[in-house]
């Protein structure tokens, strides 16, 4: 049986996306075998970032409706043949699909795969009731910006009334000279909010964005980018690996620099 | 500084430097003349003790905003209070679910019986003021006992407390309040957990924060002025007790302490929570 695993916000733009797709790449080229979907009904975009955008014939959304099978609709990567990707639906709106439609796809999915990653749309609305309806563990991604925190906290919140009891974290666009400069929330900052266990802490780097419209997820490209580093250090934490956290990745600070920290605001 | 206008606008006008020497820690004050009659407490979802078996209680269905209108409302308040009040019950505990006006069907009852399952209690019976709440019941296999709830809901005073009458027995509450919820009790409410910013607590009552208290926070709410809030660390969006505002000072301390805010004629005032003493109010 799959682990199935659902990436998920609360506020958009937050990088949920980037990190299901370098998550999802990192577990592959670990051997695993990894099917992705695109819970983003009528905003889809992971298939952007995966650079699969041509080759989908069918949808989610036409497996549901028994317009074809899953096999049909699973788009392979052939760059790593370990991940396939589910798309979702471009055209038609979220409310096409319901819960239990969904638990069922997600439960054939699950047959097949070693993990099973759900891109869920912003929002806590049915989208995002939809992505989490299957899922027996969450990803949560934040930037650290009080809006995204908050918005985290409260989906964070939800996932335990749904009784997804596994949740991490990982903290997304972390710019160390800005923490420093007391100009940013700092990973302890928002861990003392969320107060979930922490997954990862990916830098900021804007060869997330080139590898985002290259369609060529980082990790897929063998970079040696922080980012990339760190979505690989992710998804061997997520097997279970202690992997130390990179010195960039900004440790937890101590005591004294908090309090030097709060003498240097006054 | 009486300021009779909304609490929004009664913000704006907050002096920029608050008046350190007559407080014990920088919190800004504001009294106002906010009519208590505002803020009236509806009801939530009450889980109550009685005689071996466990009453869950659902707030009669309203349209008050503050109220939950749909199931989806209550089912969400539902397991929330369960997890956060696991341990006052021993295991396989039957649960009286009085139903109140709400219309449920299977599915619904069905999940309720889950939710509670999760928290090791068992749905036996159901009590309701609805014919087709008490069929699904019946269908189930549960318990019916269909008959007006209101009897139930006066002899708990589950109604919103008015100044004068005793309050609810305390709600303890074992968990992180995380953003967008919100606690309403008409008596006394204790977290031992974090108050998260984005949630908050109405409470006519004292409110006990074990934690970290960075939500909104109103005690009193129905008008009574001795009534506290204490926090093991106390950041606030913003406090009231009865008609009386504060929010926190734009600079934390660099150190927190437990703390104790209370009600004074010139405002609310923080103290120390070590040697705090009620200050007879004339
Ligand atoms: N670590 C990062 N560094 C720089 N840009 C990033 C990073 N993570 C995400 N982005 C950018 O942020 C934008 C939103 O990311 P996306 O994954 O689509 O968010 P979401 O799926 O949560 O809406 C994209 O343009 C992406 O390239
Ligand atoms: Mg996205």
């Amino acid at each position: 049986m799959a682990r199935i695993i659902v990436v998920t916000s609360g506020k958009g733009g937050v990088g949920k996306t980037t990190s299901t797709a370098n998550i999802g790449m990192a577990l592959a080229s670990r051997g695993n075998k990894i099917v992705v979907l695109d819970a983003d009904f009528g905003l889809r975009n992971l298939d952007l970032l995966l650079g699969l955008e041509n080759r989908i014939v069918y949808t989610a959304l036409d497996v549901m409706s028994g317009e074809c099978t899953l096999e049909d609709a699973l788009v392979k990567d052939k760059r790593q043949p370990n991940l396939a990707l589910l798309p979702a639906a471009q055209n038609r709106t979220k409310d096409a699909v319901n819960t239990d439609q969904m638990k069922q796809l997600v439960t054939d999915l699950a047959q097949q795969y070693d993990y099973v990653l759900i891109d869920c749309p912003a929002g806590i609305e049915m989208g995002f009731k939809n992505a989490i309806i299957a899922a027996k563990e969450a990803v949560i991604v934040t930037t650290p910006e009080i809006s995204a925190v908050r918005d985290a906290d409260r989906v964070i919140g939800l996932l335990e009334a749904h009784s997804i009891k596994k949740i991490h974290l990982i903290v997304n666009r972390i710019r160390p000279a800005m923490v420093q400069a007391n100009n940013m929330m700092s990973v302890q900052d928002v861990q003392e909010i969320l107060a979930i266990p922490i997954l990862g802490i990916v830098p900021d780097d804007e060869r997330v964005i080139v590898s985002t419209n290259k369609g060529e997820p980082l990790v897929l490209a063998g970079s040696n980018s922080l980012a990339a580093i760190a979505y690989n250090n992710i998804a061997r934490r997520l097997e279970g690996e202690k992997v130390p956290f990179l010195t960039l990745e900004t440790p937890p600070e101590g005591l004294w620099e908090r309090m030097s920290r709060f003498f240097r605001k006054k | 500084m009486t300021v009779d206008s909304s609490i929004t606008s009664a913000l704006e006008k907050l002096p920029e430097t608050p008046e350190e020497t007559v407080l014990p820690t920088a919190m800004e004050t504001i009294t106002q003349t906010q009519t208590s009659a505002e803020s009236v407490t509806p009801l939530q979802v009450h889980l109550k003790a009685e005689s071996g078996n466990l009453l869950l209680i659902l707030p009669p269905q309203t349209e008050l905003k503050e109220g939950p209108a749909v199931w989806s409302d209550l089912w969400l308040q539902l397991k929330q209070r369960l997890s956060a009040g696991e341990k006052f019950w021993e295991p396989n505990t039957l649960v009286h679910l009085i139903a109140e006006n709400w219309l449920l069907d299977g599915r619904q009852l069905q999940e309720i019986a889950e939710a509670l399952a999760e928290s090791k209690l068992v749905l036996k019976l159901v009590q309701t003021n609805r014919r087709q709440t008490a069929v699904a019941a019946a269908a189930a296999g549960y318990s019916v006992e269909q008959e007006s709830a209101i009897a139930y809901i006066n002899q708990y005073q589950l109604t919103s407390t008015k100044p004068g009458q005793p309050f609810l027995e305390p709600l303890y509450l074992e968990t992180t309040l995380r953003s967008g919820v919100e606690i309403r009790h008409p008596g006394t409410v204790i977290v031992l957990g974090d108050v998260n910013p984005g949630s908050s607590i109405i409470a006519d009552g004292d409110i006990i924060v074990w934690g970290r208290l960075r939500g909104f926070v109103h005690a009193g709410a129905r008008g009574k002025r001795e009534c506290l809030i204490m926090a093991l660390q106390m950041e606030p969006t913003q406090l009231r007790i009865a008609d009386f505002v504060a929010r926190a000072p734009e600079n934390p301390p660099a150190q927190f302490s437990p703390e104790v805010a209370y009600v004074t004629d010139e405002g609310i005032r923080i103290a120390k929570g070590l040697g705090f003493q009620r200050p007879d109010l004339s």
